[in-house]
Order: structure tokens, then sequence, then C-alpha cells
């Protein structure tokens, strides 16, 4: 359906795309991942023709983006924007007409959205008068009023409280059932490993790691292993054969080298904490995430 | 095409429903008509109530020739005399200060509206006075004069032994009627009419650019710091977006210009003052719309490249000020319309509509130079075009600081 090939976007003073593929196909969840300025949102911006790429090339099945083209596709922008001024539906039909769909048509498939998200008694106010997390859900309806086949989320769960997460979840897995492609991105690993059929994982602006859930997991090592205790463990750091350590209060994430290694520490580790919980489990995309992108991001991370 | 067309809907319709925009379509033509014509409404307007107007006569003879002459001249609409004269009492023809102290009380209790002096020796002297609370009645002074000197000439000249009928033809009024002599023959015009045929045009043109100019680059800056723009931007090409935008509000300043237009013909047809000939506004025609255009391109490269409201305000401010330099000169260019620099300034894409729609009413330039503008004009329009929608589409989507003109170039060159 979708299949981006060798693109890459130069601007002034850095490579913010570098030699980026990957291919999306119905009904699959993309996800592409990485941190903050990795190049996410130029990706997708190219992608949508919004901008140009300096070298590659974008197809859809096959085809280059024209007008019949884009009216297939939604969009949800990382930084929202609405009008101010204008009333919710006449908004919401403004945007579904630069996609193709007639007035009447618009104006039906806006209500029965906003019924859905409960925003019907919004639909004649002003949109200045909704609550962020409501102009978001607007925004959300924007991008998929037109049934598109390939829907493109920038950032979709930032700023929703844990309710209408799930309820955009829903949604999601709904438009997968119905056979579109969805691309979304984030930095928030947890989101992506419970939606994901497909990940690509970029860093300065390069593709570091790409493939199915699982295929991108089990290049990643068997040897993880998951602890919740009571107690104190910073001991943990100084053991040598402890690597890529994700120490909190009372959880932490690690990988050892071998399973010879595994034995020789788990009586210190029973010794000095009181373990609730012990798990040899695959690595979990954020711990994967921060193995490849590096511990420098960890700070910018938390602090967001 | 569709999508341009969708878009200047929604621009159109959405902007003509606000209340800013209807409050400035009525209020405006309010606001000129209340300031252009009430106070000349008010100078000019006949009054319905005759006026007494006091008499103090020192030659005992003018007050009668005067009551006669005004009464033979001046009537209210419905035939009644305009104005009544009343003699003031004298106790002596020499001290007339009793006299005075009388019509000054009749002129504060209001029973007259003024009254006259005419001293003994009216003849060889030069003055008279009037007086009265209001001296600003320019209409009952000016009358007052006119017939107080007439019957002074005509009696100096009937004591010179002139005949009264050769007096009657002598003094006979004289008034001046101006004629403009144009290629079709001569034209009755003035001064007044042709200076605001002239300003009539500028200000349309005016109005349209600057509203519409403003409306663009508010909207794009609205776009731009909401983010909207990355949207639209993944709906539609940039140039459908540029073109609707253009379309749509230009349709809005046109329904303005448009409604004001209708309002001022209807009040002009009304008060009888076409000042403005048909075929003038037909060759002025090309300069509006093409003018409109370029101005609209330049507010769309200038624009684009903004992110805040007050960086927008300033923009429109430059380009205001650049629209009102032939207006300026508009005295100047009336007065020499041949200037080679009047010539040379209309070749300057800037000024040729608003030049020319000073020079057209004046003296309607040669085929030659109508001809060559316009092609001038014709092809700054279309470079304008280009250029905007090359910044449009890069420098919609920048943020932060303005470009600079080196970095403008860049963007120009790029494919």
């Amino acid at each position: 359906m979708l299949k981006v090939e060798n693109i890459r976007k130069e601007y002034a003073t850095v490579v913010a795309v570098d030699d980026v593929s990957f291919e999306v196909k119905p009904g699959e969840i993309f996800g592409l991942l990485g941190p903050n300025g990795a190049g996410k949102t130029t990706t997708i911006r190219m992608i949508l023709d919004i901008i140009k790429p300096d070298k590659g090339i974008i197809l859809f099945d096959g085809k280059l983006i024209d007008d019949e083209i884009r009216n297939k596709i939604g969009y949800l922008p990382e930084e929202r924007g609405l009008y101010r001024k204008n009333k919710l539906i006449n908004t919401i039909v403004y945007f579904a007409t630069l996609k193709g769909l007639s007035q009447s048509e618009a104006r039906k498939r806006a209500y029965s959205l906003l019924g859905r998200l409960d925003l019907l008694s919004y639909a004649e106010r002003k949109v200045e008068e909704l609550s962020k997390g409501n102009q978001q859900k607007v925004q959300f309806i924007i991008s998929i009023i037109h049934d598109p086949q390939i829907v493109i989320l920038d950032e979709p769960f930032s700023g929703l409280d844990p309710v209408n997460q799930i309820v955009l979840k829903d949604l999601f897995m709904e438009l997968k059932d119905n056979g579109k492609a969805i691309i979304f991105s984030t930095h928030m690993m947890e989101q992506a490993e419970k939606l994901s059929d497909k990940i690509c994982l970029i860093n300065k602006g390069k593709v570091v790691v790409d493939g199915t859930l699982s295929e991108v997991k089990s290049k990643f090592g068997q040897n993880h292993i998951h602890l919740e205790f009571d107690g104190d463990a910073s001991f943990l750091k100084d053991i040598e054969v402890i690597d890529n350590l994700l120490l909190y209060e009372n959880y932490a994430e690690f990988e050892i080298k071998d399973h010879q290694s595994l034995e020789k520490i788990i009586p210190i580790i029973l010794q000095k904490l009181k373990i609730k919980k012990y798990e040899v489990v695959e690595p979990s995309l954020h711990s994967i995430f921060l193995q490849l992108v590096g511990g420098e991001k960890l700070i910018q991370m938390d602090s967001k | 095409m569709k999508k341009a067309l969708a878009i200047a809907r929604w621009e159109f319709v959405e902007k003509v429903k606000t209340k800013a925009f209807i409050i400035s379509l009525i209020l405006t033509p309010i606001f000129m008509i209340g300031a252009g014509i009430l106070p000349t409404l008010l100078v000019t307007k006949a009054d319905t109530e005759p006026r007494i107007i006091g008499v103090i006569d020192q030659t005992n003879e003018l007050a009668e020739i005067i009551s006669q002459k005004l009464d033979e001249k001046y009537r209210l609409p419905d035939g009644a005399p305009n104005y009544i004269i009343r003699k003031i009492f004298m106790e002596s023809n020499e001290d007339i200060t009793a006299a005075k102290k009388v019509a000054d009380q009749l002129v504060a209790d209001g029973s007259i509206e003024g009254y006259l002096i005419l001293p003994a020796n009216i003849y060889n002297d030069t003055l008279f006075e009037y007086r009265s609370k209001n001296v600003g009645n320019i209409k009952l002074t000016e009358r007052l004069n006119r017939t107080v000197r007439d019957i002074v000439v005509e009696k100096k000249l009937k004591s010179q032994g002139f005949d009264p009928q050769l007096i009657k033809r002598l003094v006979s009024e004289i008034e001046i009627k101006l004629v403009k002599i144009s290629e079709k023959g001569e034209e009755e015009s003035d001064f007044k009419s042709v200076f605001f045929s002239a300003y009539i045009f500028i200000m349309a043109i005016f109005i349209l650019i600057i509203t519409t100019g403003q409306l663009l680059v508010r909207s794009m800056v609205e776009e731009k710091s909401n983010r909207i723009i990355e949207v639209l931007m993944s709906s539609s090409s940039a140039n459908d977006l540029l073109v609707g935008k253009i379309l749509g509000l230009s349709a809005l300043g046109f329904v303005q210009i448009g409604t004001w237009a209708i309002i001022g013909l209807a009040l002009a047809l009304k008060f009888g003052t076409i000042i403005i000939s048909l075929s003038n506004a037909l060759i002025l025609l090309p300069y509006f719309i093409l003018g409109y255009l370029f101005y609209a391109a330049i507010f769309v490269g200038m624009g684009a490249p903004l992110t805040t409201e007050q960086e927008a305000q300033q923009v429109t401010g430059y380009l205001v000020m650049i629209l009102f330099i032939p207006l300026l000169l508009a005295m100047w260019i009336m007065q020499n319309p041949n200037s080679p620099i009047v010539s040379v300034l209309s070749y300057i894409p800037f000024l040729t509509p608003t030049m020319m729609a000073v020079r057209i009413p004046i003296q309607v330039p040669s085929l030659i130079e109508i001809i060559s503008t316009l092609i001038v004009l014709v092809l700054s329009t279309i470079t304008a075009m280009w250029i905007a929608a090359k910044i449009f589409r890069t420098a919609i989507l920048s943020y932060g600081k303005r470009p600079n003109l080196k970095e403008l170039w860049i963007l120009i060159k790029s494919k």
C-alpha cells in the first residue's frame, strides 16, 4: 500500500532524514519510533507531500501522490491546530470537503462521529470553547472522517487522559479491522509495544532497527529479567554481569550476559531484596529503545 | 481546482458571517456619507420658516428696498418670503445707541435673527454691519451682502444719471462655468468633480487592496500559528490553497466594494450628480483588476513568512504607504498631467493603478501609453504571482525568524 524508498531530507545545518525505507500493508499498524528530533515528523511530512524529499521516492500502490491519493490519506499532526473562532461542525465539514466529500455527506458523518466521541453537544459551539483533550478528539475526527485507506498519526496519544487513550485505542483497532493501514509515530514505547504490528525505530535520521515486533525482540537477546521487589536495589549497578539496567523504586529490568552468571547473582539478590516477582522475558521495546538510542536520551525523555 | 473552490468557499462563507465584516459593511458607508455629505446638506438646506432680520436704517430709505428685493429673490418652498425685514425704531437719526440696545434685546430673546446697521454715509463708506448671535450662517450673510451691495451700486449709478433699464443690464449677475476640453469635444466639468472621480477610484482600489490584503495575511498567520496549515497542505496542493484563498477573500472584498458602489450610485442618482463617466470606468477596470491581483501576490509573498499578528500589521502598513503616493501627488498631477515624471511613475507597477485612477478622469492618456502600461502591469502581476507561490510553498511551513533577502532569493530560485 505504502512504500517508502531511501528518502533523504537535508536542511541547512542537519540531515533530518537519511536513507529511510519501509513498507506498510493494509490492516497493519506501523509504529514509527524514535526520540525527539529523530526525524519522525519530517518523514511523515514527506509521505504527505507537505515537503519534498531531496532523494528517494514514496509510492502509494505503485503511484506517486496526487489529489486522488491525498483524499485517501488521513492525517493527525503532532501540533494540533484548529480554527479557533469557527463552529465545530463547520470546521469538520470544511476539512472533510477538502478531502473530496460532499457537504451533505460530510455533515452526516461529522454528526455521527461527534456522537461516538461524546461531543454532539458541542457541534454548534466555537472550537475555542472546547477543552484541549476534546479539541484533540475533534482533530482525530478530521483525520478519519473521509474513510481514508491510510491514517497517519503523529504522536496521537500525547495530551490524552487514560479514558480517552482507550477510546482512541479502540478506534485504532477498528480501523485495523477494516483493513486500513495505520502509521503512527511516538516516543512512548509502551503504547507502541501494545499496538504495533511492525515498527521502525529511527535515530538522528537513520533507521536503527525495523521489522515485526517479534523479529525486533528476538534480535535482542533472551536473557532479560524483570524484577519487582522491596528494598534498596542500587547494588545492582555494581554487579558486573548485569547490562542495560533500568532501575526504578520497586522495579528493575536488566540483561545478563549468560545463563551461568544468572545462577551466580540470584543468591545475592535474594539476600538483599524481598522479591515479589521475578521473570525471565524478552526485552521490552522500551529497553531496546534505550539500548539503541543511548543513555543520554533517557534524561531527555524523563524530563518530558 | 475543486479543492481551490472548497477553500475559497470556506474563506468567503465563514468571514462574510462574522460580525466584524457585517459591521464594517454597514458602518463604513454611513460614516462616509456622514462625513462627506452631511455638512453640505446642512449648509445648503433650505429654510422652512421665514427669518426675521432687523434693520437700523440711518439712510431712511434702504430698508424698504432691501425688503422688496429679498422678497423678489428668496422664497421659501411654500412660497412665503424667506426673509422679513423689521425696522428698528430710532429716536434720533444720529444717535443709535438706544436703538442698538433695543435690537440686541430682540436678538437675545429670539424675535429677530440679527440686524443690519445701514449708516447714512453708506454710499461713500464701504462698510455696513450685520450683528447676530450667529455670524457663521454663510448663506444668509452672503445673500444680505449681495442684496445690499447691488442696491447701493444701483443707487450710485442712478445718481450719476444712468438709465434704470441700462443699470439692470449692467449689474446683472455673472457666474463662472467650467468646461473641460477632451478629444470627444467639450464637456462641462469642474475641478471638484474631476478630483472626486479620481478620488473615488483610488479609494475603491485602496479599500479593496487593504481589506483583502489584510485578510490574506491574517488568515495565513492564523493558520500558521494554529498549525492548521499542515492539515491543509496534506489535503491540497500549495497552489490550490493559494488560489482558493485569493479567490475567496477577493470575493469578500468585491462584495464589500460592490455594496458600497450600489449605495454610492443610488445616492448619486438621487442627487443627480454622476461624476464618473462610463468610458473612463471601462478603461480603468483592467488597471483595477490587475493592480488588485498584483498587490494580492505581494501580500502573499510578504505575509507567508510571517508568524505573528504584529509583524503582519507592520508589513501591511508599508504597502498602504506606497498606495497613498498618487493621492499625495494628485494635485500636482492635475496641474501637470503631461509631465514626463507622471508618465514614468505610471510604469511602476506599484503605482500604475492609482496613477491611472488619478490621470484618466483628468485627461485620458494616449492609447500607446495605456497599452504599454497594461503590458508592464500584466507581466509584473504574473511574475509577482509566480514568486509569491514559490515563497508561499516553503515559507508557510517555516516558523521563527523572518527570512532575509538572501534566503528569500534561494527560495525563489529553488524548484
